[in-house]
């Protein structure tokens, strides 16, 4: 894996994934990304010259399978092999499971779990036929601990968790390695459903004293997608400020 | 021989010194797996699986097929040919 690497992030319009995206494409790697819709950000790469030929966007649902594989497609017309991908497009929908739709349970496990494992699968292929790469699944501390009102969701991430593990194993001798991160709580629009009084509480309780914010993330991915560090898989590794600890 | 089996015969040749087993002379009639065969693991038919549909763009795997060996592998894209000819 030579620089610039081609790398995938899922759900890369936005919060989380849109500082995920801007790590790489300052890295000088280049970047595929997709989401449902287009937005400034994903525009603004698109019009930025010191990102010619190394960004890529394409409006697709990752939960509809052939809008999903379409996607990957075309990063391989594009660019053949894909060192580097970052699962991290999901959704959290908040309620108790009680009152829970069966609708957003499907809507939570069909992103965060089924289009995670299909394009997974895709690109595990590539990796074979290209002589390796590195996986980064976006998993949450409520796959760890359980918070009410997250039931579904927290499901989704522990069985994410446990994915990353059984895949390393798998395809480890193939030089592919495969990791989690269990993000805490960051200041991006999935934790809007949060009211102040609950922001607060979560900032009291962590020992860094805030929430987290893209970068924190962006730069564990970084470090877990590292050339270098093929001695780390089947991992789960918790950036949190120390809420969990 | 078709345009295939010379490709074909390489892609497996390469996939098993890979597993460090260069002194194994692949033949078309080889069987895929088992002792009396190359024997390759599900792994590694996964990665051949991989490694033909990036080649090719399609594998006889990845189409539901079970080839049992290197002649079925060869046999699928002759077919596929003939029929798109
Ligand atoms: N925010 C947190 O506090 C927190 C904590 C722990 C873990 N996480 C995890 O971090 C990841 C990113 O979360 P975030 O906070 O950045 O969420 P976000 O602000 O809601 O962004 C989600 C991104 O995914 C895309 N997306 C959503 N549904 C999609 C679909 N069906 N197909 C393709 N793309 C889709 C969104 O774009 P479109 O809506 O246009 O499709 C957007 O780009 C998620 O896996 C989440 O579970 C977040």
């Amino acid at each position: 894996m030579t620089a610039p690497r081609t790398v995938i992030v899922t759900g890369g319009s936005r919060g989380l994934g849109e500082g995920i995206v801007q790590h790489f494409l300052d890295a000088g790697d280049r970047v595929a990304t997709c989401a449902r819709s287009e937005t400034d950000a994903v525009r603004a790469w698109q019009a930025d010259p010191a990102y010619a030929e190394r960004f890529l966007f394409r409006k697709a649902d990752m939960a509809d399978r052939e809008q999903c594989t379409a996607f990957f497609k075309d990063v391989v017309a594009e660019w053949t092999s894909v060192d580097v991908l970052v699962n991290n497009a999901g959704v959290a929908r908040d309620g108790i499971l009680a009152l829970f739709s069966d609708e957003d349970s499907d809507t939570v496990i069909d992103l965060n779990l089924k289009a995670t494992i299909h394009l997974t699968k895709q690109v595990v292929r590539n990796m074979f036929a290209h002589g390796g790469g590195r996986i980064v699944n976006i998993s949450s501390i409520t796959g760890l601990t359980g918070y009410r009102g997250l039931s579904v969701y927290g499901a989704t991430k522990a069985a994410l968790d446990g994915f990353t593990r059984g895949l390393a194993r798998e395809v480890g001798s193939r030089r592919i390695t495969v990791n989690s991160i269990a993000s805490g709580y960051l200041r991006t629009e999935m934790s809007h459903g949060l009211d102040d009084g609950q922001l607060n509480q979560i900032i009291r309780r962590t020992p860094a004293g805030r929430l987290g914010d893209p970068e924190d993330i962006a730069r564990a991915v970084s470090f877990l997608v590292d050339p270098a560090n093929d001695w780390i898989t089947g991992q789960v590794l918790v950036i949190d400020g120390g809420l969990t600890a | 021989m078709n345009e295939f089996e010379p490709k074909i015969v390489t892609i497996v040749t390469e996939l098993l010194e890979r597993s460090d087993r260069e002194d194994t002379t692949v033949e078309l009639g080889a069987t895929l797996h088992g002792d009396e065969g190359l024997g390759l693991d599900s792994l590694e038919t996964a990665e051949l699986s991989a490694i033909l549909e990036d080649e090719f763009g399609t594998d006889p795997f990845g189409a539901g097929l079970l080839p049992e060996t290197v002649a079925d592998i060869v046999a699928f894209y002759a077919d596929a040919t003939a029929a798109s000819a």
